[in-house]
């Protein structure tokens, strides 16, 4: 985190509700936080505490029933074109090529071919894709394809980066290698985004990848603690200090 | 001619392996790792496999260890790994007998269905069309081979050995 951050994004008092058949339910209640410039935020709770929701609203695609989201300072209304987004189930279309994918967020933002063309490439080299452009995702692994929704997202180089369970639908070992991979790009100061949001249910992967972790509580999402990790990367799970934060994360969840 | 076939393991498990190994400290018990990872240990040991063809790791005894190359490729950034691993491809018997048959096509290359009667060629005991997919994937991480699926064309890719 840089020394002089300033608040990207911000939460007040958010609260969302949504009417269904059995009648209006309370999705999430009064959620207030901020998030720095350059910070690695994960959200962890069980599964609906709300979650997705919390991230929809904050790239602008759900507006709140009650508080409101500032983003920069400013009262965010509609979609946010500074965000992008990453999907647990990768959210490619079958019949696009990886390079056809990865251009398809740029085109509702420029009308310039060249530059999105160029922009593809560029963070197909970034995520170590170079190769694989004219592939389809029926040809591609899992950890393949969430490369390609990775390369997406960067690609319209974006201020805030939200990741909705990004690597839950993977296995075990292509997991660890993308987190890794994930981390490089949060380091790697060439890129435009240094901030990044990211929902999982996953303990250990919220404290090996973030500066800071919001814990929800079920039905409705509240708040329910918040853990700063204050320990240098790579980070090891058999380091005893790793294995204090999970008992910590575990002690506000319960 | 006979030719050892190539993992059909993607490189992100492998890289996933190697990793996971250099945060245990490079060494880790085989069949300890199958239970942690709660994969299936013929699941485990072929990725190991992949892993130690591609010189990342070694397996003496009942353990898995960690080769010097397969630090550096951990250490590597995301595109330097990309050219450490086709350092290693490159000098793979089929990988070498893969590029000569399309060097000698007019175009350098080949349709599908010519590629798979060259692989019946040499790699018979295997299934040819899953060591196609797997050379694909192989191909394009390297960049050694492309393949186009709507024109179902396999090409040499350019190679930076020449």
């Amino acid at each position: 985190m840089m020394p002089d951050s300033h608040t990207l994004i911000e939460l007040q008092h958010v609260t969302r509700r949504f009417l269904l058949p059995q009648g209006e339910v309370t999705v999430i209640e009064n959620i207030s936080f901020k998030a720095l410039e350059g910070e690695f935020i994960t959200i962890v709770g069980p599964s609906g505490a709300g979650k997705s929701t919390l991230l929809r609203m904050m790239n602008g695609l759900l507006p709140p029933s009650e508080g409101m989201v500032l983003y920069n300072g400013r009262e965010q209304k509609g979609i946010n074109l500074d965000t992008a987004m990453v999907f647990q189930n990768f959210g490619l279309l079958p019949w696009l090529t990886v390079s056809q994918n990865i251009e398809l967020g740029l085109e509702a933002r420029s009308k310039d071919v060249v530059y999105r063309r160029s922009q593809v490439n560029r963070y197909i080299a970034k995520v170590g894709l170079e190769g694989y452009e004219e592939a389809y995702p029926r040809e591609l692994s899992g950890g393949m394809k969430q490369r390609v929704g990775l390369a997406r997202a960067l690609a319209v180089e974006p201020s805030l980066l939200l990741m909705d369970e990004p690597f839950s639908s993977l296995d075990v070992l292509t997991s660890i290698n993308l987190r890794n991979e994930l981390l490089d790009i949060w380091s790697d100061r060439e890129n435009v985004v240094n901030t990044m949001i990211m929902v999982t249910h996953n303990i250990e992967e919220a404290i090996e990848l973030s500066d800071r972790i919001l814990i929800l509580s079920n039905r409705p999402g509240k708040i329910a603690g918040e853990l700063k990790i204050d320990l240098p990367r790579p980070r090891r799970k058999r380091d005893p200090l790793f294995s204090e934060y999970v008992d910590r994360v575990f002690s506000l969840l319960a | 001619m006979k030719h050892a076939a190539l993992p059909e393991i993607g490189i992100s498990q492998i890289l996933g392996l190697v990793e996971l190994l250099v945060g245990k400290g490079g060494r880790e018990d085989i069949y300890k790792l199958a239970g942690e990872l709660s994969m299936e240990l013929g699941e485990t040991l072929t990725v190991i496999r992949a892993a130690e063809m591609l010189g990342l790791v070694h397996t003496p005894g009942g353990d898995v260890v960690v080769e010097e190359f397969g630090n550096k490729v951990v250490d590597a950034s995301i595109t330097d790994r990309k050219d450490l691993i086709r350092g290693k491809l490159e000098h793979f018997p089929l990988f070498k007998a893969i590029r000569d048959y399309l060097s000698s096509q007019e175009e350098t290359e080949v349709t599908r269905e010519e590629m798979l009667e060259k692989l019946a060629e040499l790699i018979p005991n295997e299934d040819a069309e899953a060591s196609f997919s797997s050379i694909v994937n192989w191909g394009r991480y390297s960049e050694l081979f492309g393949y186009n699926d709507d024109t179902q064309t396999f090409y040499l890719g350019e190679s930076r050995a020449e």
